[in-house]
């Protein structure tokens, strides 16, 4: 996409309800490549429904605001068009689907991709050393491709397939919705590590976590705090320690 | 009839496939025996009666019967299967029309497994948007015997599927699949019987259907459970997709038990796609058309995997798909894009 000029991403007082009930309530944040970002906040601060309506989510509408990435008005796209263009949801839940292989899920998707560059599909050779390639970054265990979608993952391997799935899709910009929660520590390291080895100077993270335990292994530049569908304090990576510390009221009750 | 042979030239089930031509009912070859299997003519001149002694499990026969315009009228005929004791075969049975007419077709399927007999059975469906196919099949199983068969129903103005299958002596084990597509106006019915008239047998029923447009479907399936049949296994599921709010579909599944020790289920659903699903497939980059293709596929998956021949299935998987893209209905002669 050419080079990038100041921010990959740009969110400017963003407004967003469902049924009538506001979610978020002013959200501005600026994302440039080579950066990794950390969203922390209480349960219901608005850290999912943000993620969820940037990949295009449309149980949500978008009352106020705008949201520019890679200099294209990002919320006139569907999700695919979002997704082509580099942008990756990491599923707080993800989705089981019966039936659909990640094998085939996946060489959808990257063609999709591949179509969208102008590239001729990968051969299945291409394809599946790719896979495995890929497979290796998270420590997957390679059945796991030729089963359904996370059927029958445990919330572990769901979220290590999501980690996967990024590594082959390579996205310019990454939204990782509550990857750490429900990982022990050693899956944890493996998602984390995932991350790292995927880190370059012209891609860029958000990491959406309740915990500083996973920015031990995921260091952010910049952490922010979202409550009641605001960022209230930015800042560096001990903004996340004082959380820890001090707990959400403390900050909350000082801003 | 070589123009048949010609158009309906078939190279899916591989090589070692033998063919057996019927059109408008009428048997295409000479009767006569060969490596085991005795073919001969169905009652009036019109069906088929075949014979099968020895292991035919890895050379398919496939059946392709073929509506021609010689003949508009209604057509009746009978197919007479007998697999010997130990007896093992692979039947594919192909139904098409070669015209556009107000095609009728009723097909009575009458089939004997003796002892140890095993018959794997795949029902192919691709008729046009206009003609009417009734099967009614009539299975009975005797002692350790075993029926694999699978009815899709890709394509057809109404399609009618009457299914009976008599477990007649311990052991037997009999496994009923089907699969409907359906668009625009179709109408599709399944009656599903499976009567465990003996102990000691086991039975299942794996049923979908994707209905999309005003397409109509029915499924009743019934399981029965003799009186003594004790240690059944049976179980039934039915599950449908409606794509649209018009299209409809009825299923009722039923349970008639009369012996205590029996293991039985049965479960019935509709639902429409998975719409957390989708946005999940989208946010991967994948448009969603093919969104909701990968997701009708994923549903009907199960049923296609039942398939034990991989040249077959493969074939049927590409068809299906076809099939969910609209694009055999865009097709004024369907009939040749298939087996």
């Amino acid at each position: 996409m050419g080079k990038t000029q100041g921010n990959m991403l740009e969110i400017n007082n963003l407004h967003v309800s469902i049924q009538d009930r506001e979610i978020l309530s002013g959200v501005n944040l600026q994302v440039r490549a080579g950066e990794v970002h950390a969203i922390m906040g209480p349960n219901g601060s608005g850290k999912s429904t943000l993620a969820a309506v940037l990949a295009g989510r449309d149980i949500f509408t978008v009352t106020k605001g705008t949201v520019v990435y890679k200099g294209v008005d990002l919320l006139a796209l569907p999700p695919e068009e979002r997704a082509r263009l580099g942008l990756f949801l990491g599923f707080q839940y993800p989705v089981e689907i019966p039936g659909l292989t990640s094998v085939n899920f996946m060489k959808a998707a990257v063609n999709e991709q591949r179509k969208y560059k102008n590239l001729p599909p990968l051969s299945s050779g291409e394809f599946l050393k790719l896979m495995r390639q890929k497979m290796a970054v998270v420590e997957m265990d390679p059945s796991f491709v030729g089963r359904g979608v996370n059927v029958g993952f445990s919330g572990g391997e769901k979220k290590r397939n999501e980690i996967f799935q990024m590594a082959m899709l390579e996205p310019t910009l990454a939204f990782l919705d509550e990857t750490d929660s429900g990982l022990d520590v050693d899956a944890l390291r493996v998602v984390a590590n995932g991350v790292n080895k995927l880190k370059t100077k012209d891609n860029a993270f958000v990491v959406i976590t309740h915990y500083q335990r996973l920015l031990d292994y995921i260091v952010p530049d910049i952490v922010h705090v979202l409550n009641k569908g605001r960022i209230i304090k930015s800042g560096s990576k001990e903004l996340a320690l004082e959380v820890e510390n001090k707990g959400y009221d403390h900050i909350i009750n000082a801003t | 009839m070589p123009e048949v042979k010609r158009v309906f030239q078939c190279t899916v089930p591989g090589e070692n496939i033998r063919q057996v031509f019927l059109v408008d009912g009428v048997l295409q070859e000479s009767p006569g025996t060969q490596n085991g299997i005795t073919l001969s003519t169905g009652p009036e001149g019109r069906g088929l009666k075949m014979h099968i002694t020895g292991d035919h499990s890895e050379n398919p026969l496939q059946i392709i019967s073929v509506r021609s315009e010689n003949l508009p009228e209604p057509l009746e005929f009978t197919n007479t299967w007998e697999l010997a004791p130990g007896a093992k075969a692979q039947i594919v049975v192909c139904d098409h029309t070669l015209k556009e007419h107000l095609y009728q077709t009723s097909r009575y399927s009458h089939i004997t497994l003796r002892e140890g007999a095993h018959l794997d059975l795949l029902f192919m469906q691709n008729e046009h948007g206009r003609s009417r196919y009734w099967l009614d099949l009539d299975a009975r199983l005797y002692k350790d015997a075993r029926l694999d068969s699978h009815i899709l129903s890709l394509y057809g103005g109404t399609i009618e599927n009457k299914v009976k299958a008599h477990l007649q002596e311990p052991g037997a084990v009999c496994n009923l699949d089907g699969l409907y597509l359906a668009d625009g106006e179709q109408e599709i019915k399944y009656n599903i019987e499976v009567r465990h008239n003996s102990k000691e047998c086991q039975s299942s029923q794996l049923f979908k259907g994707i209905l999309d447009n005003s397409a109509k479907a029915w499924f009743e399936g019934l399981i029965y459970v003799a009186p003594g049949a004790q240690s059944t296994e049976a179980f039934q599921a039915n599950h449908n997709l409606l794509l649209t709010r018009d299209a409809k579909i009825t299923t009722m599944p039923q349970l008639e038990i009369y012996a205590d020790d029996v293991k039985c289920s049965h479960g019935a659903t509709i639902g429409r796609l998975d719409e957390m699903g989708l946005f999940y497939i989208r946010s991967r980059g994948v448009p969603l058309e093919q969104a909701h293709l990968l997701q009708q596929m994923a549903f009907v998956h199960d049923v296609l995997e039942h398939v034990r021949n991989h040249a077959i299935r493969v074939r049927l998987e590409k068809m299906v798909e076809s099939r969910l893209r609209g694009e055999f209905s865009k097709c004024a002669h369907c009939t040749m894009h298939c087996c």
